[in-house]
């Protein structure tokens, strides 16, 4: 487990900075005097207090196989891809929101795009290809996309249109279920 | 005498070159020496040629030396085109192992740099947009504008097409009238004004 080098952090609050709108929170000092930081191990990033991030110190790399909120993965190419387990964190601070009908709840969970039927609402001024993230109608959040197409041009969009690419949704929890947090 | 001596050590120059380059070095500081001593023998004049003449190997191997000084960059190679990728090569000069960014200051001028870069992608993607979608607007207004114009046109050309017909049928009326008339006439029993007969007739010869 080592902290991030200054490329790595970069690429990491680079791909944060997509779907959340407020970074500084993340960084905040917490009223314990406690912080939060970036680890990495086994390729993993994860978003942990200070003070666990030091205990966990006396555990070895090998024998290490989780510690706070595992955000993602920085690939062998240098790139960061955000895992479902990052849903939370990314939530708390949406840049952009869209909120699925309950029909549309079901297919988004199984893996597939949302589609201009399944809106029940989003955000205004939401740009083309950026990130947001996927609410149910009772808020809840069930995963993150990037957009299709801006709002403007979605509302002329046919129901069968695509208005949000899936990224991640809670139901990878089950179907990544054994490479979700290791391989 | 002495032009043969030079042509034969020509010949065999780059050999002797090659081979006793030491010795002859030796050669020609002894010389020097010794010439400085005996400047006026004309005997030993033959000899300083001779032992001057090995300066020429002498010289070739500067020649060697600068061949040797040349640099890949010098000679054009490309750089991918080498033993180590260029991005295995570490600069020289430069601490080994990884700057690891941990302290909170450092943490902070790294997010405050990543959120303006991305508001600012952001905000430039958000105008474009605004623009594209005033210029779509701007042509869909110009679009129907152009297709009223066109309706309007059409429906123009309705009416006048309408109007003519109607006057056409006004005139169809009295023409009517005018048939119902003969037809009474001809009820009527007048008929030589009606029906004449054509006839042919040859021309007298």
């Amino acid at each position: 487990m080592r902290a991030l080098t200054d490329q790595e952090m970069k690429t990491v609050l680079d791909k944060l900075a997509n779907y959340m709108s407020d970074l500084k929170s993340l960084i905040a000092p917490l009223e314990s005097g406690d912080r939060y930081v970036f680890r990495l191990n086994h390729s993993r990033v994860y978003y942990v207090k200070l003070s666990i991030a030091n205990l966990a110190t006396s555990i070895s790399r090998d024998a290490l196989l989780s510690l706070g909120t595992c955000l993602g993965k920085m690939t062998k190419t240098g790139k960061f891809r955000l895992h479902i387990t990052a849903l939370p964190i990314i939530a708390s601070g949406a840049r952009h929101k869209i909120w699925v009908k309950d029909n549309g709840a079901q297919p988004f969970l199984y893996g597939s795009n949302v589609v201009k039927a399944h809106v029940g609402r989003w955000s205004e001024d939401c740009p083309e290809h950026s990130g947001c993230v996927v609410y149910s109608m009772a808020d809840i959040p069930l995963g993150f996309g990037v957009t299709a197409r801006s709002t403007a041009e979605a509302r002329r969009l046919d129901p069968t249109g695509i208005v949000c690419f899936r990224q991640a949704d809670c139901g990878e929890y089950l179907r990544d279920e054994d490479t979700l947090f290791a391989g | 005498m002495a032009p043969t001596r030079t042509v034969k050590n020509k010949h065999a120059a780059p050999k002797a070159g090659s081979s006793g380059g030491k010795g002859s070095k030796k050669s020609s500081s002894d010389g020097v020496s010794k010439t400085k001593s005996r400047s006026g023998s004309k005997a030993k004049a033959p000899a300083v040629q001779v032992k001057g003449r090995p300066n020429l190997p002498g010289l070739d191997k500067n020649k060697k030396r600068k061949q040797r000084v040349y640099t890949d960059k010098e000679l054009g190679i490309p750089e991918l085109n080498m033993v180590t990728p260029v991005g295995v090569t570490k600069p020289r000069g430069k601490k080994k192992g990884k700057v690891f960014v941990d302290d909170k200051e450092s943490m902070a001028t790294i997010l405050a740099l990543v959120q303006a870069e991305k508001e600012g992608q952001i905000e430039s993607k958000l105008m474009r947009a605004r623009q594209m979608e005033e210029i779509r607007e701007a042509r869909r207004i110009e679009a129907e504008k152009k297709e009223a114009e066109r309706k309007a046109k059409l429906e123009d050309t309705k009416e006048s097409l309408r109007r003519k017909r109607k006057r056409n049928k006004q005139g169809d009326g009295k023409n009517k009238e005018e048939d119902e008339n003969i037809k009474d006439v001809t009820a009527t029993g007048t008929k030589a004004a009606k029906l004449k007969k054509k006839r042919v007739s040859f021309a007298p010869e």
